[in-house]
């Protein structure tokens, strides 16, 4: 066995829930939050920095959390795709990255939303330009980026207009539909 | 929305005057609208809006608004957006013990011991496995099956399995790893592909009988149709160009994982991000030696495929051996690096590329010869050799066609399939012949592929059977879009721009496994019960491309329902249909196929329980949104649900099955299936390049990429789909490249030091998409992941001769390279500063004016032939004067086909021809 480096006490906010766990004291962030958080939403595309699928949040800047030991991050907040949600209501980002083709295999994706989503909370309306730069550490072989630009800037529009998304849980399509000329919806 | 009151009444239905339907019990009593029918997406042939410029197709009465050519965003993208999508390693059963494999750190090598005592010793140590527990061989192929799941007396190549180990926690296993003792004898390995072509001591496979010499070659082929010889004599411009391609790998930013779960009552399942699930459940039954009803292989979701998650991989038998053994799940994932050492990539190749043109501005030949470097293993290799031959004998009529092709084992990482398998470096070389031609010719390069296109409806010289072709509006769209004539040959040093076409098979008409040819290639699956949602069971392997919700999407738009109200059941074999995986570009094609086929049949007992309850004639039935009405006079009508439960009576649920399979085509000689597909898509690119003289760096600006998909069934997952085959070919042509030393060394096996675009390097991409509806393709679709790859590479190499005046033979295009070439050209013309350069420039000969009537003249014949059902067969030669309604071959001794190369040839050989210089053993009498 490698030499134990024993275990030592670990709490952090994750996704808005107060964590304690015990973990060895040389573990790395993205294992402890894959392995023990819970969080698989967290990927590892390359254990060494150079994919971006394994950004988080701490306390709301990205990070390649396969870079960083869990120490550094105890007792900040942290937050990994699983929580940009609200409730059933999906983070404008991830609306349309659904809708604007920002997700093919998806793989890449929880690494670009909190990157996008840190973008967006710090400034709602960006230009090209810092969209690109702020997603330049992520790496897609899907999408070729534009569609995940396209999708930046639909969030971005949702952002500033106000608009909302819904419920993912509101009732879906009625199989015995009745049909009025006003009320056609 | 309300409806507008039209005399033409086809487009919605009334409902009767305060006669709202009752809410059905179960029906979640939302009193939801059914939405009018729009003419706009029903057909001209249905009485519809919709032009048809193409003819109908015999889908149109299917349509019924729904579903069908609106951008669609993917029925799983919630899961991929929330984190919720769990993909190999995200599999996490109870008990589970992590697997970790020795991997050889020699090229090639005899394995004499393994000493797996000290692993076994360590605590936390569950199982250990080695090739001594599995001696099956298996492979993708059934004719090349030459892998085990861990070394069986050799090694092949530095990350060849060796042995695996499972243990309570990784760090354990890594240990154990260390603990192993494996003792081997180096044996001389080879890196160099045209080393594979010699005979050799230790050959890295024996294949008995079928053993090519004593040398290291897998496959050879060799190809003549037409007058080969007398082609040169008629050329007045020929094209010669030795390439040399750098291997690639997919990349995709999911490493291959697998977790393996044999349950109590002894079957396995594996959970694995498989592109081909079903050759994955044979050779599992072949190497654990049990049924495959024993096995229910699980797709994940897939990070990513492109070829790369196509074959059974020795890692998956790994996990299903060690689970075995220990009695509990174990899961692997591998490293980074460790996806390079099973790569599967594209081959690098040899490409020697010749193309003769004559004085009419005529493909009067092409002489292709191809040396790919297979690595260590056949893989998919076979078919590779055939495709970097045929795969392109169109989209041109061409007079001759000479290929010899050959696959070597080397000792590295095994190539295989990759996305535009087997045709992306010799299109690339043919386009960039094209470019030579015209300059040779001084004719614009559009000019000269549209004057020598085949028409629909034709057969290539290979005997392809063509049926729609887009490739002529696909030229003029990118040529008008990308403002070409004010551009091309009129640029400043430095900016180039430059035209590729593409040509790809839409799924290949010959299964890999099944022969003869009897089975479906697809099938699907439909249940339908009380709740009216309808449950899809298929086994087309959803890998980001869209397949699930194309499937979705067909069955919606037969049934007239929203999308919401279709599931995919796409994961397990245990209950999907069996279907032949994610490759080839087969699963639009195929898939929605099937499905479309399959939901036709609930449609019948749907229509038919409408008659019942209405009294209506059948055949003035359609189905619009959620509602079943008569044409004549919309207000006639059932909901969907009341006809369904009408259907129901007496039965419970609905079920259907629908199956797609080829049509008998193409012609006997041998190899003639390789390549043969029912249909074809098509593709131009323009691509304005930027190269910076001084410092080699080269940068694509802009693209415009038009692509011929038949019918956009989802427009978003096909612009997505063409901008990133934009993304993956920029990458080969600009900067990837799997670099080995000369020792076999592989110096770059990870993402830093093998560079896939970023952001920052991807140019704006207008994807352009033309419909050319084929009248076999699903609603009139065509593939449109591979076939969008091919023309990116030599549309980059063309507009970098536009730039600066230098041709690459190499790729991909480094600096470094482009340096090189920028300093050779300077020498050669005895230029002492770059930026003094002349840039290619451009006069028109009087050629111009014939090929642009030329290409006119066949703009209307294309027409007719496109429109017109009675149309004579078309063959290959034509347009050098042969009957185009009889196979040159059967008129013309001088068009017989040739599959062995003659003494004469073998006398000089190009490199490729000369593994035809070995007998294999069975015929040398001494096997
Ligand atoms: S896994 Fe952290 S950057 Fe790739
Ligand atoms: S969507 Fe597949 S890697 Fe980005």
């Amino acid at each position: 066995m490698l030499p134990a480096a024993g275990e030592v006490p670990w709490r952090a906010v994750v996704n808005g829930t107060e964590k304690e766990l015990a973990i060895e004291s040389n573990a790395i962030l993205l294992d402890v939050l894959r392995d023990k958080a819970g969080c698989l939403g967290a990927k590892r595309g390359c254990d060494m920095g150079t994919c971006g699928c394994c950004s988080v949040l701490i306390d709301g800047q990205p990070r390649l959390s396969c870079l960083t030991l869990a120490a550094e991050a105890d007792g900040r907040d942290i937050t990994t795709v699983e929580g940009l949600a609200d409730g059933h209501h999906l983070h404008p980002i991830q609306q349309t990255f659904a809708d604007y083709g920002g997700s093919q295999c998806g793989f890449c994706s929880p690494g670009f939303l909190v990157v996008i989503s840190a973008l967006l909370e710090e400034n709602p309306t960006p230009s090209d330009p810092e969209i690109k730069s702020a997603i330049e550490g992520n790496l897609c072989r899907c999408t070729g980026y534009q569609q995940i630009v396209d999708s930046v800037r639909a969030a971005s529009q949702i952002l500033t207009s106000g608009g909302s998304i819904e419920d993912s849980t509101a009732p879906k399509s009625d199989p015995h539909p009745g049909f009025s000329e006003e009320g056609a919806s | 929305m309300s409806v507008e009151k039209k005399d033409d009444e086809m487009v919605g239905y009334r409902q009767q005057p305060g006669k709202l339907p009752f809410s059905k019990p179960g029906s979640g009593g939302k009193n939801q609208f059914s939405k009018p029918t729009d003419a706009s997406i029903i057909p001209e042939s249905q009485g519809g809006s919709k032009k048809q410029p193409w003819g109908p197709h015999p889908h149109d009465e299917l349509v019924s608004g729904q579903a069908i050519g609106k951008p669609t965003a993917m029925v799983d993208s919630r899961w991929k957006v929330t984190g919720q999508a769990h993909y190999g390693d995200d599999v996490r059963l109870a008990g589970e013990l992590i697997g970790r494999i020795v991997r050889s750190p020699h090229h090639y090598a005899r394995v004499l011991s393994i000493d797996v005592t000290k692993a076994l010793e360590l605590p936390g140590v569950i199982a250990v496995a080695t090739g001594a527990d599995a001696a099956n061989k298996f492979g993708v192929l059934p004719v090349t099956k030459d892998e085990h799941a861990m070394a069986v007396e050799k090694v092949r190549h530095a990350g060849d399995l060796v042995a695996c180990v499972a243990a309570e926690t990784e760090a354990t296993a890594r240990e154990a790893e260390r603990l192993i003792e494996v003792e081997y004898e180096i044996l001389d390995s080879i890196h160099d592909m045209r080393d594979g072509l010699e005979d050799s001591q230790t050959p890295i496979h024996d294949r008995g009988k079928y053993h090519i010499g004593e040398s290291n070659i897998q496959k050879r082929v060799f190809q003549e149709f037409g007058d080969v010889a007398g082609m040169s004599q008629a050329a007045v411009a020929s094209h010669k160009q030795n390439w040399l391609f750098a291997g690639v790998n997919h990349a995709a930013t999911e490493p291959h994982a697998v977790v393996a779960h044999w349950d109590p009552s002894g079957r396995l399942t594996l959970y694995t991000p498989q592109q081909v699930p079903h050759y994955l459940h044979r050779a599992l039954a072949d190497v654990l030696e049990i049924p495959m009803h024993q096995i229910n292989v699980h797709r994940t979701f897939v990070g990513g495929g492109f070829g790369g998650k196509s074959d059974p991989f020795p890692h998956e038998m790994c996990a299903a051996i060690l689970a075995r053994k220990a009695g509990r799940p174990v899961r692997i994932c591998l490293d980074r690096e460790e996806v390079y050492w099973i790569n599967r990539g594209r081959h690098p190749s040899r490409i020697e590329m010749n193309l003769h043109a004559d004085s009419e501005g005529r493909i009067c030949g092409i002489e292709t010869d191809a040396l790919i470097d297979g690595g260590a293993f056949a893989s998919f290799g076979h078919v590779t050799t055939y495709y970097n031959g045929v795969l392109h004998t169109a989209p041109y009529e061409i007079g001759a066609f000479h290929y010899t092709g050959a696959r070597v084992w080397t000792n590295k990482p095994a190539s295989g399939a990759m996305r535009g398998h087997g045709a992306v470096n010799s299109r690339c070389a043919v386009e960039v012949g094209m470019d030579d031609l015209a300059e040779q010719l001084a004719v614009d390069p559009i000019t000269l592929r549209l004057a020598n296109l085949l028409p629909p409806h034709s057969a290539t010289i290979t005997g392809f059977r063509v049926t729609s072709i887009g490739m002529r509006e696909c030229l003029e769209r990118v040529r008008a879009a990308s403002g070409w004539d004010d551009k091309f040959r009129k640029m400043p040093l430095g900016k180039g721009i430059g035209i590729g076409c593409g040509f790809f098979i839409s799924g290949s008409a010959l299964p890999i496994h099944w022969d003869p040819n009897k089975f479906p290639h697809a099938t699907v699956h439909l249940k339908i019960d009380m709740d009216g949602g309808v449950t899809v069971h298929t086994g087309a392997a959803e890998i980001g491309q869209g397949s699930d919700t194309v499937i979705a999407q067909s069955v919606a738009e037969v049934l007239g329902l929203p999308l919401d109200m279709i599931r995919i059941k796409s994961r397990d074999t245990d209950t999907s249909p069996v279907d032949l995986g994610s490759y080839s570009s087969r699963v639009t094609f195929m898939n929605a196929n099937a499905a479309i086929s399959a939901a036709m049949g609930i449609r019948d007992e749907l229509l038919d329980a409408t008659v019942e309850i209405t009294g209506a004639e059948r055949n003035k039935l359609v189905i619009g949104d959620r509602r079943i009405f008569a044409k004549n006079d919309p207000a006639v009508g059932v909901s969907y649900l009341e006809a369904l439960h009408k259907a129901q009576e007496d039965r419970g649920a609905l079920v259907s099955s629908g199956a797609y399979r080829t049509p008998p085509m193409g012609r006997t000689h041998k190899g003639a299936a390789a390549g043969l597909a029912p249909a074809y898509s098509f593709s131009a690119y323009v691509a304005e390049v930027s190269v910076d003289i001084e410092t080699g760096q080269t940068k694509v600006d802009k693209v415009w990429a038009a692509h011929d998909c038949g019918k956009a069934l989802n427009p978003l997952a096909v612009k997505g789909q063409i901008i990133g085959s934009c993304h993956m070919g920029m990458g080969q042509v600009l900067s990837e490249e799997m670099r080995y030393l000369r020792s076999g060394h592989l110096m770059n096996p990870d993402l830093l030091d093998y560079k896939i675009p970023s952001v920052h390097e991807m140019p704006e991409v207008i994807p352009i998409i033309v419909e050319s509806n084929d009248l076999e393709g699903p609603f009139g679709a065509k593939e449109a992941g591979e076939g969008p790859l091919l023309p990116i590479l030599p549309a980059v190499c063309n507009a970098v001769y536009d730039a600066i005046g230098v041709r690459t033979s190499e790729l991909p295009i480094t600096p470094d390279r482009m340096y090189r070439m920028i300093e050779n050209r300077c020498r050669a013309e005895k230029v002492s500063d770059p930026l003094d350069l002349a840039s290619p420039r451009l006069e028109h000969s009087a050629l111009q004016d014939t090929l642009d009537a030329r290409s006119n003249a066949h703009t209307e014949r294309d027409i007719e032939r496109r429109l017109d059902d009675e149309r004579e067969p078309y063959h290959n030669g034509a347009l050098f004067g042969l009957d185009p309604t009889i196979p040159p071959d059967e008129v013309d001794p001088r068009w017989a086909v040739t599959v062995l190369p003659s003494d004469e040839y073998l006398t000089t050989p190009r490199l490729a021809g000369s593994a035809w210089k070995h007998t294999e053993r069975r015929h040398r009498g001494d096997a």
